[in-house]
């Protein structure tokens, strides 16, 4: 499992194994530019449900471009998003702001680098928040957010603050916020980018666990190897292209899967 | 003297002869940006309408001192307490100013460590940066006060309008408030700095709010019962001197309990919203309240004051009014211009809170950027952030001014059964002023939107 393959350079295309599992969300000759330059150069990706892909690449190759427009908060120049839900296929493309919103807030999670959960909030008001965004009675909300912090090893700090956390701690209470409403994909943006190997080890550990874990996708940009070697596939960018989609690990079968 | 404000030349003369010619530095550094703007513009409006309102009240205080009729004692006297009055609300915008200052060093450390800038440096330049802001802004204001002239020249003392030059403090008055405002941010941007050496969140999340002693409950209590007795002794007796002086002090001993519970009582009314809240925009806005019922107090508190005082004052006017028959004309002249006076000093003093909560809004907003662009990621709806942010803020307020005037109403109970009675059009213009009051920074808070959709239509880079 915790083996790597090293990128091999080539002109990449959808892995083959895209069948073997439904996909969930699809990304397709996804371009986005900034100006001058160019963040995204004609991506095309596809996340199959329950997989975990990470996402790796130099500084500045696009990834966080690219976790943004799958997860509908930057649309795109050109190129399609698609995402398979429960009623049918939905083009996140094709949606208006508020659309996106409501999209983010319902089907996907989210887990930055800093929490980012709000200051003033407790652990556990803070998991349930999303739940209350969604209409869940107060009470309610927050039995099932417990039920998470409880999961993710965070039984007994449910009224503390989040300045009162270590920053692991912290990133759990993200993750219990991310899969709270039962995301089908969650994304994270180099969870384990501010903690020490051994914290990060855990909360990666947690992220799985409690997306994968529970059938369901996980995108995550990441820097650190040890992190993607735990993923079921890495994807690699260079300036704004897809490098290579490599299989890890025993999911895929084989090590390299290219076209 | 004016030059010497814009560049002050201890620390400017020290560092020509070091390393960072700071005033160069600050100026490069200054430059706007679209974020910078804001931040840079809001202090300097802030200041302008500081500069303006200071202006126009100092010009009616020396108006009143100018006077030689048989009140004039009195007049001077009741301006004095109106300009003192007025000092909550300034030291409030001040400090609102100064939380941008803050800001803008965190901004700069980054920006700076980088070129081996040294904290002190970086300070300075801030320093000299709020200070420049504050001088331009004052100047704004100048030009304000000359515009609003002859608007509030309009009002009538004494039977008749003042005219515009009554309102005329001198050069050396203009001046004098330049330098007063530009020292004002000079300080408040030091002081400000030293708080923020940690890390301003890493401070406000530390422990949970404090909670302030039950003795201030019992020795405000004391107080009020004291105040009570005082004032109900006062009975229909119609002196208007003793009335005045009965009522000052009612007024001072009031004023200093609503200080000495204001906060708690915020923290308790924070507490039972806490409890009670359903949605998450009101589970926020109570956790926010709660995080520093001072900090939230130090906004409203100018609110607080002179609703309280609208109500005493006030009441005391339609109490003295109901004698109005056996009043000669000077009197009568002299009730009606307490109460313009009354509702003069109401009026300012509501810009001057809504003025510092806009820019505390706005200084909040660009705070927390970070945090209000991923709760937008998350998909929390606009609307939500937009509601906890106005009800952190319009609820102790409501609650503060309805609070403070019920306060004001149970001192001078006796006479405002009375007033009721005799002189509902006296309450009526108070509690609509209140009303306005209150409108008007609901309008503030909604005018700082477009501040928000910028931060989040411009993510910063993640
Ligand atoms: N809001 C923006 N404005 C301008 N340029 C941007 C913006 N966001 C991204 N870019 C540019 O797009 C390119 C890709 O950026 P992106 O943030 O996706 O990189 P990244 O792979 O996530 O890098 P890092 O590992 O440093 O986070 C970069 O060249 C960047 O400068
Ligand atoms: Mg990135």
């Amino acid at each position: 499992m915790n083996f790597f393959t090293p990128p091999q350079p080539t002109n990449a295309m959808p892995p083959a194994n895209s069948a073997q599992r439904p996909p969930i969300l699809t990304g397709s000759s996804l371009v986005k530019t900034y100006g001058s330059s160019t963040a995204l150069a004609g991506v095309d990706i596809a996340i199959a449900a329950g997989e975990s892909v990470a996402i790796m690449g130099a500084s500045g190759s696009g990834k966080t471009t690219l976790l943004h427009t799958l997860a509908g908060i930057t649309p795109s120049d050109s190129g399609h998003v698609g995402f398979y839900s429960a009623s049918g296929l939905v083009d996140v493309t094709a949606m208006n702001e508020s659309e996106r919103s409501r999209l983010r807030r319902e089907a996907f999670g989210f887990v930055f680098q800093q929490g980012l959960l709000i200051p003033e909030l407790t652990a556990l008001e803070n998991t349930a928040l999303p739940l209350m965004l969604a209409g869940y009675p107060r009470r309610e909300a927050e039995g099932r957010a417990q039920h998470w912090l409880v999961a993710l090893g965070l039984g007994g700090m449910e009224t503390r603050r989040i300045g009162e956390l270590s920053g692991g701690q912290a990133q759990r209470v993200a993750i219990a916020r991310a899969q709270v409403t039962g995301a089908t994909v969650v994304f994270a943006d180099e969870p384990t980018g501010a903690l020490d190997s051994a914290t990060s080890e855990d909360v990666m550990s947690a992220l799985l666990g409690s997306t994968v874990g529970q059938g369901h996708a996980l995108v995550v940009v990441t820097h650190d190897e040890t992190v993607a070697a735990r993923c079921s596939r890495v994807v690699r960018l260079r300036d704004g292209r897809v490098l290579s989609h490599t299989a890890v690990g025993t999911t895929f079968g084989s090590n390299a899967v290219t076209a | 003297m004016t030059a010497t404000t814009l560049a002050p030349p201890p620390p400017a003369s020290a560092s020509r002869s070091g390393r960072a010619p700071i005033g160069r530095l600050t100026w490069l550094l200054s430059r706007p940006t679209a974020q910078t703007k804001a931040v840079l513009a809001l202090p300097a409006i802030a200041f302008a309408v500081t500069t303006a309102l200071l202006l126009i009240v100092l010009g009616g205080v020396m108006m009143f001192w100018r006077w030689t009729i048989a009140d004039a004692d009195l007049y001077q006297m009741l301006s004095v307490i109106a300009l003192v009055l007025l000092i909550v609300p300034l030291i409030a915008l001040g400090g609102a100013a100064a939380r941008l200052s803050a800001r803008r060093r965190d901004d700069r450390l980054a920006t700076l460590r980088l070129i081996g800038a040294t904290p002190g440096v970086v300070t300075r330049m801030t320093v000299l940066e709020s200070t420049a802001v504050a001088t331009l802004g004052a100047l704004a204001g100048v030009v304000l006060y000359l515009i609003a002239m002859p608007i509030v020249g309009l009002l009538p003392f004494q039977g008749e309008p003042i005219g515009a030059g009554a309102l005329w403090v001198g050069p050396g008055a203009i001046l004098l408030v330049i330098l007063a405002v530009a020292a004002l941010a000079a300080v408040s941007a030091a002081i400000g700095l030293r708080q923020v050496t940690i890390s301003p969140l890493g401070v406000r999340t530390r422990q949970s709010a404090p909670r302030l002693h039950w003795s201030r409950v019992v020795v405000s209590v004391v107080a009020i019962l004291a105040a009570y007795v005082m004032l109900g002794s006062l009975g229909s007796s119609g002196d208007w001197m003793l009335t005045i002086i009965v009522l000052g002090t009612g007024l001072g001993i009031g004023v200093g309990i609503l200080n000495l519970i204001g906060p708690w009582a915020i923290g308790m009314a924070a507490r039972l919203a806490l409890r009670r809240a359903k949605t998450a925009s009101r589970l926020i806005a109570a956790r926010s309240i709660l995080e520093s019922p001072k900090a939230t107090w130090r906004q409203v508190s100018g609110v607080a004051m002179t609703s309280f005082i609208a109500v005493v004052a006030g009441t005391g006017v339609s109490f003295m009014d109901q004698f109005q028959g056996d009043y000669d004309a000077p009197t009568r002249m002299l009730m009606a211009d307490i109460r313009t006076g009354i509702l003069v000093t109401v009026l300012i003093s509501f810009l001057m809170v809504a003025c510092s909560v806009g820019v505390n809004q706005a200084a909040g907003i660009l705070d927390r950027r970070d945090l209000y662009v991923s709760l937008d990621r998350l998909g929390m709806p606009r609307s939500v952030i937009e509601q906890s942010r106005s009800r952190a803020i319009l609820g102790p307020l409501r609650f503060t001014t309805f609070g403070s005037a019920l306060v004001g109403g149970v001192l001078v109970f006796p006479l405002t059964s009375l007033a009721l009675i005799f002189a509902p059009v006296s309450l009526v213009v108070i509690v609509g002023c209140l009303v306005a009051g209150v409108l008007m920074v609901w309008g503030t808070i909604k005018a700082t939107a477009p501040v928000m959709t910028r931060v989040l239509s411009e993510p910063e880079r993640m």
